[in-house]
């Protein structure tokens, strides 16, 4: 397994439902400074390039990329944003390590979620003009439509998706900075309001704000630094069709892929082996159990019971999303994946306090843009 | 560093804006197609790739898989099979719908067409339900995927 690119530093803001008092900017502000503390860098001397994902619509303002490199300190310095979520900023800062173009390279992603006062609407305006829009749906109904498909494919229930509820926010309790952490009975999980049938509003991610930056480095720089590096194995994404009309909805087809890819390069051909640990998508509940067998870490016919073995607890055998995931962490938009990143990275550290597994090696961070989406992309962690 | 003991609560803390957006955008060849033979002789188009062997509904003036362009256009008939459906209980605004819309993607030949199910109780459909588009009368049909008013329920 290669070893050429770590993650030297990890810092972050939040995460909240609101933060009133903050602007965007100086979320991602403390998020730096704690990002370069943690590495004991000086981002005006030592980084060398920076990558950000922001989304137009979400941020309120065209043009962001604009916006972002005060706050960095990347001002007159090689920075570029892409649209897209952390995990492929990461990706993208990696490539550029790998390349030669840099050796030591920040990545920030945020979300400022409590100042969008219409993201059902932005949602919706992702959707094909013609095709889709006219109907006035709420977006919603997407994850209603693939939810209900892989039930029926899968054999799964909507109580076996309560128990993704319930253990992802029974793990947030654990989690000083998940916002959502709550010891739900199975009942008042299923008791809630339903959003698009079989989906419930309990089964959903609800918004957070937060920021988030992470310094990787070359192998050369990572070892002369005096924080334990955290390896990057392998990464991987992908994208499938846009039209919904040509989805395949009982399946992730574009996490496998992404999946396969990232394993690929770290060497690794049995996952549900190799794997000691996972953060993985889990905006909708349903979505982390589709997520699991897209990556190959348990077949559809075993997901059934490993749910009700609490084989994905924090005590199971492959835990799974000990963070709290998204449904406790909240929804941080396009900060999701680097937000599992940081949870994978101080679990490798050792430093993940109640919620530390013992001596994990290897794990595996996963994450989607959310509706309407069919974007992938995975990152697989070891420590030192 | 912010400390909560210095915010003056009557200053201003936040800022509104909005930004009205209006676009234009072509349906393109093979969707244009698409929708005026929906409008003008009701019916629904799919295109076919013959290296890959499917039919692509709606059309498309590309096959996505093998990158041919395409140009055998076919009708494929009015009906299709549930391939999953949800019940939507939200309006667009996160407003609470007073009518529970059963909303479906349809298959047909090797694509579909998302649209409200209608004409049967929202816990009667099933996935694998056979239905059938209900078009709007000619004269009202504009060119649009709304001249279809719903599927219902069929044989």
């Amino acid at each position: 397994m290669e070893r050429e690119v770590a993650i030297v530093g990890v810092g972050w803001e939040g995460f909240q439902p609101t933060t009133p008092h903050y602007s965007y900017k100086e979320l991602i502000y403390q998020a730096a400074q704690k990002a370069y503390h943690n590495a004991n860098v000086d981002p005006r001397k030592d980084i060398q390039s920076f990558v950000t994902v922001a989304e137009d619509f979400i941020e309120g303002t065209s043009i962001f990329d604009e916006y972002t490199p005060d706050q960095l300190g990347a001002v007159l310095k090689p920075m570029h944003t892409i649209t897209g979520d952390g995990l492929h900023g990461l990706i993208t800062a990696y490539l550029m390590i790998r390349s030669g173009i840099c050796k030591i390279a920040a990545v920030e992603a945020h979300s400022k979620a409590s100042n969008i006062k219409t993201l059902s609407q932005i949602t919706h305006y992702a959707l094909d003009p013609m095709l889709n829009r006219p109907f006035e749906f709420h977006p919603d109904f997407i994850a209603g439509l693939e939810m209900a498909r892989f039930l029926h494919e899968a054999h799964i229930t909507p109580e076996d998706c309560a128990l993704v509820v319930q253990k992802n926010r029974r793990n947030a309790l654990e989690n000083p900075s998940a916002p959502y952490g709550f010891d739900y009975r199975l009942e008042e999980i299923q008791d809630c309001q339903p959003v698009a049938y079989p989906l419930l509003e309990s089964h959903i991610a609800q918004p957070a704000d937060g920021a988030i930056v992470v310094v990787l480095a070359s192998r050369e720089i990572a070892e002369s630094l005096t924080v334990e590096p955290i390896w990057i194995l392998g990464v991987g994404w992908c994208n499938d069709m846009y039209n919904l009309e040509y989805r395949d909805w009982g399946h992730l087809p574009y996490v496998t892929k992404a999946a396969q890819m990232a394993y690929h390069q770290a060497q690794i051909q049995t996952p549900s082996k190799k794997i000691d640990f996972a953060e993985v998508d889990d905006l909708y509940a349903y979505r982390e159990l589709m997520s699991l067998v897209a990556l190959g870490l348990i077949s559809k016919h075993e997901l059934p019971d490993a749910l009700k073995m609490g084989k994905f607890h924090s005590t199971g055998q492959l835990p799974i999303n000990l963070s709290g995931g998204s449904l406790g962490m909240g929804n941080l938009l396009e900060a999701n994946g680097l937000a599992k990143l940081v949870e994978a990275v101080l679990q490798l550290r050792g430093q993940a306090g109640k919620r530390q597994l013992s001596f994990p090696h290897i794990g595996l961070v996963q994450s989607w843009r959310g509706i309407p989406t069919s974007s992938a992309a995975v990152v697989i962690l070891a420590s030192s | 560093m912010f400390s909560p003991f210095s915010i003056n609560f009557e200053s201003p803390t936040q800022w509104h804006g909005d930004l009205p957006v209006t676009s234009r955008y072509t349906a393109g060849i093979a969707l244009e197609r698409f929708f005026i033979a929906l409008r003008d002789e009701g019916k629904i188009l799919g295109i076919r790739c013959s290296r890959c062997s499917k039919t692509y509904v709606p059309p498309t003036l590309f096959c996505p898989q093998c990158l041919t362009e395409l140009q055998e256009f076919v009708d494929v008939g009015l009906h299709g099979e549930i391939y999953t459906y949800t019940i939507s209980y939200r309006n667009l605004d996160g407003s609470l719908s007073n009518a529970p819309q059963v909303i479906a993607f349809i298959k047909i030949a090797d694509g579909g067409i998302i649209h409200k199910i209608e004409g049967i109780p929202p816990h009667q459909v099933f996935i694998g339900m056979k239905v059938a588009a209900v078009l709007k009368p000619t004269a009202e049909r504009s060119g649009s995927i709304l001249d279809i008013c719903a599927f219902k329920p069929f044989g």
